[in-house]
């Protein structure tokens, strides 16, 4: 690198630094899904392909909302329209969003407008995309269901006695489930295990049934291919053979489907004694209250809310409709798979949906924790159940007495902040 | 004890000394190439080959992948920006670090032991924390979302390197040197570019490498402060986590080529350092 070039490389950089403020006319979409390359690819060049320009820029969520509180501290705004889940939005201060009540569009579920409200009267956000978390399997895996069970309707036991089976006929453990460091499980103990064993996630934490529900993930982890502590899109192992059965979030299956859609099968969450415990996945979008330019924000939160950009979503992101759509017969077999599955999953007659967390604030991550502690303590670290969580007990009260955030589903309804029982 | 014996001995000695430092070597440069080769050789594979075990040792020349990339919009722009941003911490942290190190290596001053902790400390504090308040700021003043703004940046996170870099060079060069050219007519100044500067060249290339490193793997800065001129890192490094694995390896394979052949380039000044200059 001659000296010469190195100052050409000065002056073209100060350069371009420049004529980069001239250009902004772009409605910058901000986004925390649709993160993986080849789903960013397919929301910039057919999702909104139609909505003017657009410029749609997912991030990791740490410089997403740091991003955004910069611009809301310095009143001066270029994102338009912010696309995150619910977790995201419920961690900020409402008075940041536009009210979108006027808009005059929403989605089908009354759930999930009343959700978007945030605790307001209004909705700060609008509903966008819906998904869910399944199983899914390797059709050799099927030879080996326990006698009796059915697929579509097991139970918790049936699902260990059946890794059991895979284990003892190819002497490796193969059920998947994602423990790694990006992996959801925190979602499967509040959402599946909690609900599908104790009817709540709040109230019933350090309940009898909690004990026994600890004790069955014990069971089902002795099932489980101990390299799941790195598994964090089971998509991965199932199309290498790492894992014959797995739990995993629909959009972190998808890859499986759509590459070789004979080989695997999609089915509903196991149950347990209190029902078939299942958590729907929401995802919406926002205005923040420093858009540049409010007309076009809102006439792109409009967009994408039509039923074609909800179809061409459901193409590019594995994310469903939430509202009243028409779906066209030709879906990638991924769609077909995962949505049957959460159909099943929904429609069961012992279905026992267990919502979002709601009302935590930024105090999400935190309760996600308690969860994470607990299983890395009881399960990994071979820690005594009933001290574990009598002693994660405390921080979890600790987190709802401090937000005041009220139970949500499938605990009963409180007066207050949900009490820990 | 013959001479023979003697002899036998050392030669022995000599032999396995030999194949050790042989076999150092060969370890050494595997290390570095061989994650290097599989990445290549995943880059260039389908994604079946990619999730199959064991792989294959030669690529199969699949150009699948990299042609997603190739259509990927906006990849170019982000390239030419890392490049640049890159290039302006490279100068930058070479004109406020080198003077720097000058200074602490021959100057007395008071609080001198206070200051090269102080430069340390800027490394202390992580990104995530200091990029909300920066963010502000950049957004009030109007170095947001500009090369120049996010190169300031990279500077501040690559100059502890460029200081202590220098700073031990110049103590390595004896002052009876400067003095001597100071006897012959020079200034401080010319005795400085005449003499020190051609010495410690190897040095200074390191550390500006070391600086074009630092900015091209910066991702949290990046992403939090361009938007439109977002850097390759924060335009692609974001996104590969959550995507296939052959597309993870493509992507990979497309951020670590340009710092390779950056460094390739530089090389020769790099190896000056030992005596083999200009190959």
């Amino acid at each position: 690198m001659t000296l010469h070039s190195k100052i050409t490389g000065a002056v073209s950089g100060i350069a371009v630094s420049c004529i980069a403020f001239a250009a902004q006319a772009d409605v910058l979409f901000w986004s925390t899904q649709a993160k993986p390359v080849e789903e960013s690819q397919a929301m910039r060049e057919q999702v909104l392909s139609g909505a003017g320009e657009v410029d749609y820029q997912p991030n990791d969520p740490g410089p997403w909302i740091t991003r955004l509180n910069a611009e809301l501290q310095a009143d001066s705004g270029t994102i338009g329209v912010l696309g995150a889940l619910h977790g995201d939005f419920s961690a900020m201060d409402p008075d940041d969003l536009v009210d979108l009540s006027d808009l005059g569009v929403m989605s089908a579920s009354s759930t999930f407008n009343d959700l978007s409200k945030l605790g307001t009267d209004s909705m700060q956000y609008i509903p966008w995309m819906q998904a869910s978390y399944i199983m899914a399997a390797n059709k050799e895996a099927l030879q080996y269901l326990p006698e009796g069970a059915d697929v579509d309707a097991l139970t918790y036991d049936q699902l260990i006695a059946w890794g059991q089976n895979v284990m003892t006929a190819t002497g490796e453990a193969k059920f998947g489930f994602p423990a790694g460091p990006k992996g959801l499980k925190h979602r499967f103990f509040q959402g599946y295990l909690y609900p599908s064993y104790t009817n709540g996630v709040v109230r019933s934490f350090a309940s009898d049934e909690a004990v026994t529900a600890w004790e069955k993930m014990r069971e089902l982890w002795a099932v489980t291919n101990p390299a799941s502590t790195n598994f964090s899109f089971l998509q991965e192992q199932l199309l290498s053979g790492d894992a014959w059965i797995v739990f995993d979030h629909t959009s972190r299956l998808a890859q499986a489907f759509n590459e070789r859609p004979d080989d695997f099968i999609a089915f509903p969450a196991p149950a347990g004694p209190t029902g078939r415990g299942f958590m729907p996945v929401l995802a919406g979008v926002a205005i923040p209250r420093t858009a540049p330019d409010m007309e076009a924000s809102k006439a792109l939160v409009a967009h994408m809310l039509k039923p074609e950009t909800q179809i061409a979503t459901l193409r590019a992101t594995n994310f469903f409709p939430v509202v009243d759509v028409d779906l066209p017969g030709d879906l990638p077999p991924a769609v077909t798979a995962a949505g049957d599955a959460v159909a099943k999953m929904s429609g069961s007659a012992d279905a026992n949906p267990g919502l979002l967390p709601a009302g935590l604030g930024d105090k999400g991550g935190d309760f996600n924790r308690v969860f994470v502690d607990s299983f890395e303590r009881i399960v990994l670290g071979g820690q005594d159940i009933r001290a574990v969580l009598d002693d994660q007990k405390g921080k979890l009260a600790a987190i709802m007495e401090e937000t005041g955030a009220p139970c949500w589903a499938p605990d009963a309804p409180s007066e207050g902040a949900c009490p820990v029982e | 004890m013959t001479d023979a014996a003697v002899n036998d001995v050392s030669v022995d000695t000599r032999k396995s000394g030999r194949f050790l430092y042989g076999a150092s070597v060969v370890f050494l440069c595997a290390w570095v190439i061989v994650p290097i080769y599989f990445l290549l050789i995943n880059t260039l594979s389908s994604p079946e080959t990619v999730n199959s075990f064991p792989k294959p040792f030669i690529p199969e020349f699949d150009f699948g992948s990299l042609q997603f990339f190739a259509g990927f919009s906006g990849m170019l722009t982000a390239l030419k920006n890392s490049v640049i941003v890159a290039l302006l911490t490279m100068i930058m942290s070479i004109i406020i670090g080198a003077p720097a190190g000058y200074a602490l290596s021959r100057f007395d001053f008071p609080g001198k032991g206070l200051f090269r902790m102080l430069i340390l400390l800027t490394r202390a504090f992580p990104l995530p924390l200091l990029a909300l308040p920066l963010a502000v700021m950049f957004i009030q003043t109007g170095l947001d979302d500009t090369a120049f703004g996010l190169a300031l940046v990279h500077t501040t996170l690559a100059i502890p390197f460029a200081v202590l870099i220098t700073f031990s060079l110049f103590s390595g060069i004896p002052i009876e040197l400067e003095e001597a050219a100071w006897t012959l007519g020079c200034t401080r100044l010319t005795a400085f570019t005449k003499v020190v500067l051609p010495l410690i060249l190897p040095g200074i290339t390191a550390s500006a490498i070391f600086a074009f490193v630092i900015s091209w793997n910066e991702v949290f800065a990046a992403a939090v402060l361009t938007i439109e001129n977002r850097t390759l890192t924060a335009f692609l490094l974001q996104n590969l986590d959550t995507s296939p694995l052959h597309l993870k390896f493509a992507g990979g394979f497309i951020l670590v080529v340009p710092a390779l052949i950056f460094i390739f380039a530089v090389r020769k000044y790099l190896f000056a350092m030992w005596g083999i200059a200009n190959r």
